[in-house]
């Protein structure tokens, strides 16, 4: 990690007042002096000072440029010293509580104990290794560290279950107090090891130049192994956001070579949506190779997994709709149709799976609630006139959705929203990513995700939400000419519901109250003119382009 | 007894025709003399008295054309004193 020396500096007194204070507070439970719990106290002063003046140091550090590190680095390693001094404090602040418990538990026979001086022991041994892993390249040293908290923590488990059995035998309350006590004072030795960790994960972040976690450092390792020839330590690592599901997503490139050229993907999440996506990759390199990134490597540990996979080229959609120029998305848009309409012709089964709109809306109404409340609207009567509320309202268009003819099923994204298609201009080559929801269904599914995520787009530019019309009308155009060709009658009726479904539904992540609601509202009336239309008008309803509209 | 003011607000996406039905069931209370308003939570009943003052502001620009109306009523729940005539006929002999 990179010494900063007027941080460096602050940070070693910090530690060595740390050390001693962890010192004291062990002597006095060997040796049964509490008289030392109030030296050990003593040191928390020079702690604090220690922080403040660290934090001070390091606020101007962040305005100074240097010539060799760009800012975004400088600004990692200058917040990686900050989390090893605020989690170190942490740890103090713990030791701290623990000195004040020791006063008052009266005898110390019972924190006297073989797991508990085993895990003070790791700690003591966890931070006499931190100046030594901040001053080297290699990684090693922080991952030791941080494997010290397993340690602590299992040695804390022991003792509280040891504990709780004595706790269970029921005894006499002055004993059972004492043990209560005792196992607060464990938690905090517990807590200790927590930020012990912290400390060894801010030393990584710093080498590796982005905040990490040491559970997915460990799948990032051993995920990596399979690119061959290239070691850990030539590698860089980045952030690149995390996905609605919880999943967090890292692009993966050798140091050696300029900082744009990404090699892989690297994604860590659940194991049951990393599962699901792998295999839902694989089964569109059966269905239409060439469109899903190809799978490197997958791991699991535990209810978590990792996948490594290829860093597809292009931009997102909702990049190419907000970028300057207007052609770029024009020519995307080209693209994705022609693959669309290639693909569904390959992938059309013998089969009709509906998508059940109004199902998937009724699924997630409790969830839009949530997020906003004023809109879980009961009955409307103004006088005579009366307005059902959406859940009435959403079940007699379940009875009309089922009316619906419904062409043959083909094998669809799942999520197709802006952000999962990607584009890229040289090769004129779209590319799906995000794949965990792929199935056979209606066309239409797609489609109506498509086009409200182009409308939930939190841009207010009216350039922008200019070319969110072209492109929603672009999107509509290409349904009802698919449609006609594949002699699907019924598009507009189950386009307007699965568009009414995905406005609906997809306020929960839109905190913009007016564009929220202006989403809403458009969902309903939506809903609300398909109910009134006659078996006549049936067949030539259209979908009020209106709608488009902000 | 503290005062209770009654609100009720409503607000969605209509069409034209659901528009002008929500105004002439306004326009029926009022010339009824009770508008009711409901939406399960919240009931407001409106009783328009003989006299009302009556706002419009109608703004128009590039983006949203809105026309705002405000009628008001002064309430005439029961008050005793202001029944009682300030003036008193001085009875003719």
């Amino acid at each position: 990690m990179r010494i900063l020396p007027p941080l460096y500096e602050t940070l070693r007194f910090l530690l060595l007042d740390l050390q001693k204070q962890l010192q004291l507070l062990s002597d006095a439970l060997e040796n049964q002096e509490p008289g030392l719990l109030d030296k050990s106290l003593g040191r928390v002063d020079y702690i604090d000072n220690a922080h403040l003046t660290l934090l001070e140091r390091a606020g101007r550090q962040y305005g100074r440029r240097t010539n060799e590190h760009s800012d975004a680095q400088q600004r990692i390693v200058i917040q990686s010293y900050e989390h090893i001094a605020h989690s170190l404090k942490a740890l103090s602040g713990q030791l701290q509580q623990m000195a004040h418990q020791l006063k008052h538990i009266g005898s110390l026979k019972l924190i006297r104990k073989k797991n508990v001086f085993s895990a003070l022991q790791d700690l003591n041994k966890g931070l006499s290794l931190i100046t030594a892993a901040i001053e080297s390249d290699s990684l090693t040293l922080a991952v030791d560290i941080c494997r010290l908290q397993l340690r602590i923590d299992k040695a804390c488990s022991a003792q509280l279950d040891k504990y709780k059995k004595r706790l269970r035998q029921g005894i006499s309350p002055p004993q059972s107090d004492a043990l209560l006590q005792a196992c607060f004072i464990l938690k905090d030795i517990d807590l200790m090891g927590d930020a012990l960790l912290r400390v060894g994960e801010g030393i990584m972040s710093a080498n590796l130049g982005q905040f990490i976690q040491i559970d997915r450092f460990r799948a990032l390792e051993e995920s990596l192994s399979v690119l061959d020839g290239i070691r850990r330590q030539d590698l860089n690592i980045h952030s690149m956001g995390e996905t609605k599901s919880g999943c967090t997503i890292s692009g993966v490139s050798a140091s050696s070579e300029s900082e744009d050229r990404i090699l892989a993907i690297f994604k860590q999440g659940k194991k049951t949506k990393l599962q699901e996506e792998k295999a839902r990759i694989e089964k569109w390199h059966q269905k239409y190779p060439g469109i899903a990134p190809e799978v490197y490597a997958y791991q699991k540990q535990g209810d978590k997994a990792a996948l490594l996979y290829e860093y597809l080229t292009g931009q997102t959609f909702n990049k190419l709709l907000l970028a300057k120029q207007s052609k770029p998305l024009k020519k995307g848009l080209d693209a994705l149709f022609a693959t669309l309409n290639k693909i569904w012709e390959q992938t059309a089964i013998d089969e009709v799976h509906p998508a059940h709109f109004m199902k998937q809306l009724q699924r997630r109404l409790p969830q839009v609630y949530e997020v906003h409340p004023d809109f879980q609207l009961k009955g409307l009567k103004i006088g005579n006139v009366k307005q059902v509320s959406l859940e009435t309202l959403v079940e007699e268009a379940q009875k009309f959705e089922k009316r619906l003819q419904v062409p043959k099923a083909v094998y669809i994204h799942g999520d197709f929203n802006t952000d999962n298609i990607l584009y890229d201009p040289l090769e004129e080559q779209i590319s799906f990513i995000d794949l965990h929801r792929s199935e056979y269904l209606d066309y239409v599914q797609d489609l109506s995700v498509l086009m409200v995520s182009f409308y939930r787009i939190a841009n207010f530019d009216p350039t922008v939400r200019k070319r969110i019309v072209q492109a929603m009308q672009a999107s509509y155009a290409f349904a009802t000419e698919y449609a006609a060709k594949i002699d699907d009658r019924d598009v507009e009726l189950r386009l307007a519901l699965g568009l009414a479904r995905s406005l609906i539904t997809s306020t929960r992540f839109v905190l913009d109250k007016e564009h929220a609601k202006s989403m809403h509202f458009k969902g309903r009336l939506l809903i609300e003119q398909l109910l009134q239309l006659s078996d006549d008008e049936l067949h030539h309803y259209k979908i009020p382009k209106e709608l488009f509209h902000d | 007894m503290a005062k209770k003011t009654n609100l009720f607000e409503h607000e969605s996406l209509q069409d034209k025709d659901a528009i002008v039905q929500y105004l002439k069931a306004l326009t029926e209370g009022i010339e009824k003399g009770e508008v009711l308003l409901s939406d399960d939570d919240e009931k407001v009943t409106l009783n328009p008295t003989p006299f009302g003052r009556f706002k419009l502001k109608a703004t128009r620009s590039k983006k949203v054309q809105e026309l705002r109306l405000k009628i008001s009523w002064i309430g005439h729940e029961d008050d005793g004193e202001r029944a009682q005539p300030l003036h008193i006929q001085p009875s003719s002999a």
